[in-house]
């Protein structure tokens, strides 16, 4: 009985001072923890081209990991004046917020839109791409907008704002809830599904990097605005000034411009001009030092 | 970062609706799924153990086939790769008829046949040859043998390992959501992504998992309670 006892206080003794170690991690913030582990570790995708994706050398690259790379690193490694590597691990919708909650990644840099619902859970960064949701169909098909698809197939990926938006506009439309882009690219392939809704980009991106992309259409009206941001965290504006004053010192430079031009421009993976009204937008968001 | 609890977030708004259309298709792709993969089982089992052998190679192919891949691969495997070969129209009217949910019944059923097989099988290997051959010797058919002898016996010792199967099953049904089927950990997602409250979510679908397989094993224990042949079988529950 004593024996029991004493291991029972030992255990609470122990848990004691584990706990306000732990307590303090948990309110630590995110450019302390970076500054410690020398690591910023990001939230990315494996399947969206040109934004994050495995090219065919098998290497993950994409516009979003350079913004973070040329951007956001230098404007992190000058606030806490010490070089930091950064880490990629795979994130998909209905992951990436509770990766950030539970601090298993910093930042998210995918393609996620920046929604006042989502404003809730995490913060975001200012807006680094303007798109909105369109169809993927094959060449010819009936579809051609968001008012021709009830009582058809549509795919789009679990935890979008895609298959929110469908849910609530065209709610006569069979929607088939993907865990992730390939799959749902997939059944798009096979006829399993008659439509892919995604944002335009990224349905640009796919029927760019797909085996016959004359097989397919990007069509439809926007039926939402999709302005893409960074996430992260709630509660750590340090940090998230940080990010936004990579981001903005980048547009006010022009190397925002240049690496846009890198995947966007003429010679870029996916042609996509910037408009004129998306370029104001770009630069009206980098405040004045 | 703190993490404000809203338990609220489970019965409003769509949530409660959700779960329970989850919990009905988890329920139905399930028990659709044991029942093939019951059928399946018997019969490979019984015939991994019977003397001709075309029939022994037949079963053993199956069950190493089958059990040998993850169920994830089986169930894009039966959801992409095997429509293609199926007759157009049929293709077409299964497409526009929860083809990912039959894909996922076979996919589950195929797959826990062979594993409930091999479960078979040892419960058949543990009852003495004497049976089998006392059998043949009052002039029973292999088959007839099968049906009144070894089978009975062989199905009541293996209702524990069985029931491990069942459960087994129950829980994978959960990786039809790949496949795009709106199953409970599916649902479970779906309000976690609506929400952003993913400990409520996630505790709800692990409460409902765990009330169903607490559930189905206590109808098994019952079932062996029932079914128990007095001083067969050594040991192990109440004296009746």
């Amino acid at each position: 009985m004593r024996r029991f006892v004493a291991s029972v206080v030992a255990l609470a003794l122990l848990v004691s001072t584990v706990t306000p170690a732990l307590a303090q991690a948990q309110a630590q913030g995110t450019l302390d923890r970076i500054n410690q582990t020398g690591t910023l570790i990001i939230g990315t995708r494996t399947g969206s081209p040109p934004f994050a994706y495995v090219n065919a050398k098998n290497e993950w690259v994409g516009f979003s990991i350079d913004l973070v790379e040329e951007l956001v690193k230098p404007a992190i490694e000058k606030k806490l004046n010490k070089t930091i590597k950064i880490e990629k691990k795979e994130s998909t919708p209905p992951t990436r917020i509770p990766l950030l909650t539970s601090s298993a990644v910093d930042l998210i840099a995918g393609t996620m839109t920046d929604t006042r619902t989502r404003r809730d859970s995490v913060d975001f960064s200012i807006t680094f791409f303007v798109t909105g949701a369109q169809f993927l169909v094959k060449k010819g098909s009936k579809i051609r907008g968001i008012k021709d698809i009830d009582g058809k197939r549509i795919a789009a990926q679990q935890g979008s704002t895609n298959a929110r938006i469908i849910r609530e506009k065209a709610p006569k439309a069979q929607l088939r809830e993907f865990p992730d882009q390939p799959a749902a690219f997939q059944a798009l392939l096979q006829g399993q599904v008659d439509a892919y809704t995604n944002d335009g980009i990224q349905l640009a991106g796919l029927k760019a990097k797909a085996a016959n992309p004359a097989q397919w259409e990007v069509v439809g009206d926007f039926f939402s605005y999709e302005p893409y941001g960074m996430a992260m965290r709630k509660n750590d504006a340090d940090f998230r000034n940080v990010v936004n004053t990579g981001l903005m010192e980048g547009i006010e430079s022009g190397k925002y411009f240049e690496i846009y031009d890198k995947w966007f421009g003429p010679k870029g993976e996916l042609p996509y001009p910037m408009s004129a009204g998306v370029r104001t937008f770009m630069l009206y968001q980098a405040v004045p030092k | 970062m703190k993490y404000t609890f809203n338990w609220a977030v489970l019965w409003t708004g769509e949530s409660g609706h959700w779960l329970l259309s989850g919990l009905i298709v988890t329920l139905e792709l399930s028990a659709l799924a044991w029942l093939l993969a019951v059928a399946l089982g018997i019969v490979s089992g019984a015939f991994r153990t019977v003397k001709f052998r075309p029939l022994r190679a037949l079963a053993t192919f199956y069950v190493e086939f089958f059990r040998n891949v993850p169920l994830l691969v089986w169930m894009f495997f039966w959801y992409f790769a095997v429509p293609p070969f199926l007759p157009g129209p049929i293709r077409e009217w299964m497409f526009d008829h929860g083809l990912e949910f039959w894909a996922g019944v076979l996919a589950l059923g195929v797959y826990s046949g062979a594993r409930f097989s091999e479960v078979l099988r040892s419960g058949i290997q543990s009852i003495p040859k004497t049976q089998m051959e006392a059998a043949v010797a009052s002039g029973l058919t292999t088959f007839q043998a099968y049906r009144y002898v070894i089978l009975p016996v062989a199905l009541r010792l293996i209702i524990p390992p069985g029931t491990n199967e069942s459960l087994n099953l129950l829980k994978n049904s959960s990786v039809a959501l790949t496949i795009s089927v709106a199953e409970l950990t599916f649902q479970t997602r779906q309000i976690e992504t609506y929400t952003a409250k993913a400990i409520e979510a996630l505790t709800a679908g692990t409460v409902i998992y765990l009330v169903l397989c607490v559930g189905l094993a206590s109808i098994m224990s019952w079932v062996e309670r029932r079914t128990a042949i007095p001083g067969l079988i050594a040991g192990g529950g109440r004296r009746r």
